[in-house]
């Protein structure tokens, strides 16, 4: 080997390297550009007296890498619900709805979220007008939905849609303990930035930080992770096999799930009984739906998981925990072993349903509310329900 | 020394508990024992002491023909028992048979050859001699720099095969397998059903041949040359063939100790000419059934024994009645035919596609997967098979061929060091990347503000 070798060769590896990294991280930030602010900007997230909200009349804008331009409005009482907040259209029968990022329709432009379509799907499946006001707020847990819920009753609603998904019971936490905002961190940079801006950042994270904390921290601002991690999750078996390695938070997914999981789900069935019991008096239905995560979602299109694992499991003790204290379960899991990788629906990396998502939920969820689980909401006939569905 | 010490710590890491092992040491010893007897002249001992080894293999693998109530019940390590099963034998025949020059094996030497840490999980099944020759060599052979550069190289491209490849084929046919079994239309099935058959054999190679290559490197960068296992499999254009380039050291381990002792008893016994062309058929047959056999102890197995017993034999009946209609130049001719070869290359894809749905599954998942489709359906997708490897399959050799006929003054382009430096840099980064991205947890619902 001649000598100059000796130094060409791993002056070409090195070559290599760098050009790998800058090439793919250049073509990332090309396929999946974003925006550098993120809707969260509008929300409130540090006031333990109302937990999270939507700062009134406040707009804002986010664009997911593989996500579409999502506008954010929030009306005067900051919520995102296309409409002023007050008493609902004379003739209308208007279910409010109640939940965190999923019935907001974080990273969904409004229209496309199941928050816009149901109200559509049931008018015509009904044959009356039905319009749906939407309260959902990220981060919302369960403790902090009852915060707000003798408010919601007052408005006297014809129905209280609550729609629940795992993480809400898992972040069930006190209200000081609410986590603070910091998007100006997390705010991609533009390609110049990646050149300019890459060397300070490292500098302030590596002064401020450990080690593996940093390159994992700057590991996952990049867009190249992003990208890598988006075509890898495409895969159903994949994507079930890299969630089920998380620790804590597939509790939900256990057959034996853990002391502290299993107090979640008592402290979700108090704050049931309590809700229930308000909307009792209130003599307004309270209906109660599982989103399931992503990975939920693609095991039951599956048909097959470890045996570990049950994605049902949670929808068995919620279904049973709110039948027993009076209230309505809407059941719209089974429903996705019927359905192609129902997982598609969902973003691969953020794990928010996308506009297919929404769709697909609202489908469902129009289906079940119009079959007698809502008697004011039941479509008289078959045929009646399937021209609905055909529509 | 060096290496006996890193295999002892290399199974001791792997069973962590000394009882585990037992049975294993047990096996080791009735080799060596029959061994012994054999190095001290008791001729007799020979087969009794293969018969030995062969029941204490299939009674350890707990092969479910025995009955269950004979097995062990407690956990045992068999780990790389499979391999050195055919070492033990290989030892026991060579010694035992006249015609040989006997190896000399002391206890240490066994151990050394039998727990090999570079060939204990899945081979190559190495001879003794060939391990020896380096192993003991007073001269241990030369290991320059570009040699070194060399096993790296080799070392990443296999972890690539095994880490990226395997795993991200076993995800499509995980995928595939899911969506057989679901409410789909029709045409998703098929879909899922050709990308079933079709991505298995992919994936088994890169598993397997990826294995191979960073253990080859391993034992090269520690002196010892470890005989290759694969060449191109995919590129064999009859299934006779196949088996020459797919896991080479057991085929001709096979070969050397069924195939050929029991063709010379064949033709000791049925002395008729007209007969011998078809003991070679059952040769194959019986040899290639051992090798499906050998992969695991269910029904399943014997199943693809059949199978691939069948595949030889009916492919050497093939080339017995195309010599006899064409004569033995029209017959070469035809072979050397670059449409028969691209045709017979996509077939043998086929076939092995079609006959490792025994391998990797079991007779209920195969009773669903069957079921799924209908015989015509299923017909219509081995056709398509069929096409689709003869095509892709051809393809690549011809961009193989284009790529290597690319040359500078010093040799093929694809031979420079500079560009195999970029290119292993480029495999090692990729395969390190995606490594890491596949042993992480994937994100659950991700509030971008956190």
């Amino acid at each position: 080997m001649p000598r100059r070798d000796w130094i060409l060769l791993p002056a070409l590896s090195l070559l290599t390297i760098c050009l790998m990294f800058v090439s793919t991280e250049l073509i990332a930030r090309w396929i999946f550009p974003t925006l550098p602010t993120v809707g969260e900007d509008c929300m409130v997230f540090d006031d333990p007296s109302t937990g999270s909200r939507g700062i009134p009349n406040s707009e804002c804008s986010e664009k997911l890498p593989d996500g579409e331009l999502t506008e954010y409005s929030f009306n005067s009482c900051g919520h995102r619900a296309g409409m002023e907040c007050g008493v609902k259209t004379p003739g209308a029968y208007r279910i409010v709805m109640l939940g965190s990022s999923i019935a907001t329709g974080m990273r969904v432009p409004r229209d496309e979220t199941f928050a816009a379509l149901l109200p559509v799907e049931l008018s015509q499946r009904t044959g009356r007008k039905v319009e749906l006001y939407n309260e959902g707020m990220p981060w919302r847990p369960p403790s902090v939905i009852a915060l707000h819920f003798d408010e919601v009753l007052a408005a006297k609603p014809d129905m209280v849609l609550w729609v629940l998904s795992p993480r809400d019971i898992w972040n069930e936490s006190h209200p000081q303990s609410l986590p603070v905002p910091d998007s100006k961190a997390s705010a991609p940079g533009s390609t110049a930035g990646l050149v300019l801006a890459a060397p300070y950042r490292v500098m302030v994270a590596f002064a401020q930080r450990s080690v593996p904390d940093v390159v994992r921290n700057l590991w996952d601002r990049k867009k190249t992770g992003f990208l890598l991690r988006h075509y890898l999750y495409e895969s159903q078996s994949q994507y079930v096999k890299s969630y089920l390695m998380r620790d804590r938070d597939v509790e939900y997914l256990k057959v034996e799930p853990s002391e502290e999981w299993q107090t979640r789900l008592q402290q979700l069935d108090g704050i049931t009984t309590e809700l229930e019991a308000q909307a009792r008096v209130a003599d307004v239905p309270l209906v109660v739906l599982l989103v399931p995560e992503r990975a939920q979602a693609a095991m039951i299109s599956m048909g097959d998981w470890p045996t570990r694992f049950d994605p049902y499991k949670l929808d068995n003790e919620l279904r049973s925990m709110i039948i027993t204290h009076g209230g309505t379960y809407i059941d719209i899991l089974p429903a996705l072993r019927h359905i192609l990788n129902p997982e598609k629906g969902y973003f691969s990396v953020d794990g928010h349903p996308n506009a297919q998502g929404h769709a697909m939920i609202s489908r469902l969820l129009a289906t079940e509310l119009t079959s007698g689980a809502v008697p004011a909401l039941k479509v008289a006939t078959q045929s009646q329900a399937a021209s609905g569905q055909g529509r | 020394m060096v290496l006996l010490w890193a295999s002892i710590v290399f199974i001791g890491l792997l069973a962590k508990d000394l009882i585990v092992i037992l049975p294993l040491a047990g096996f080791l010893l009735l080799g060596y024992t029959g061994f012994l007897l054999l190095e001290r002249g008791y001729r007799r001992s020979l087969v009794w002491s293969i018969l030995a080894v062969i029941f204490a293999y299939i009674w350890l693998k707990k092969y479910t023909f025995l009955p269950a109530g004979i097995f062990l019940h407690c956990p045992y390590f068999t780990l790389g028992l499979s391999y050195i099963f055919f070492r033990v034998l290989h030892l026991l025949i060579e010694t035992g048979d006249d015609g040989h020059q006997k190896p000399r094996v002391g206890p240490v030497a066994y151990l050394l050859y039998m727990l090999n840490f570079t060939t204990f999980i899945s081979g190559p099944i190495q001879r003794y001699d060939e391990f020896a020759r380096d192993q003991f060599a007073d001269e241990p052979i030369p290991l320059g720099p570009r040699m070194v550069a060399l096993q790296f190289e080799r070392i990443i491209r296999g972890f690539f095969k095994v880490n990226v490849l395997a795993t991200l084929l076993h995800a499509v046919q995980d995928d595939a397998l899911s969506q057989m079994y679901q409410p789909l239309p029709l045409s998703l099935k098929l879909f899922a059903a050709l990308r079933l058959a079709i991505v298995y054999p992919f994936f088994l190679y890169s598993n397997f041949s990826g294995y191979i290559d960073i253990v080859i490197a391993m034992a090269r960068l520690m002196r010892l040359r470890l005989p290759e296992n694969f060449d191109r499999p995919f590129s064999a254009s009859s299934v006779l063939e196949f088996w020459n380039r797919w896991h080479m050291t057991l085929s001709n381990w096979l070969k050397t100790y069924v195939y050929n002792p029991l063709l010379l008893l064949l033709m000791r016994r049925i002395s008729s000419v007209a007969m011998q062309p078809f003991l070679g058929v059952f040769g194959f047959f019986v040899t290639f059934f051992l090798v499906g056999v050998w992969h695991g102890r269910t029904s399943e197995f014997v199943f693809f024994g059949v199978l691939t017993g069948g595949g030889m034999s009916t492919n050497k009946l093939w080339q017995l009645a195309l010599t006899r209609a064409l004569g033995r130049k029209g017959y070469k001719a035809l072979a050397g035919n670059p449409t028969y070869i691209a045709a017979g290359r996509g077939l043998n894809f086929a076939w092995f596609a079609f006959t490792l749905f025994w391998f990797w599954s079991n007779w209920s998942q195969i009773d669903r997967l069957f079921a799924a489709l209908d015989a015509t359906q299923w017909i219509g997708i081995w056709l398509a098979i069929w096409l689709v490897a003869t095509a892709a399959l051809g393809s690549w050799e011809w961009l193989r061929f284009v790529l290597l006929s690319l040359r500078t003054s010093d040799g093929p382009l694809l031979a420079s060091r500079y560009l195999r430096v970029v290119f292993a840099t480029a495999l090692g980064v990729a395969g390190l990347v995606i490594t890491v991205l596949l042993n992480q947890p994937a994100p659950g619902i991700v509030y971008k503000a956190f």
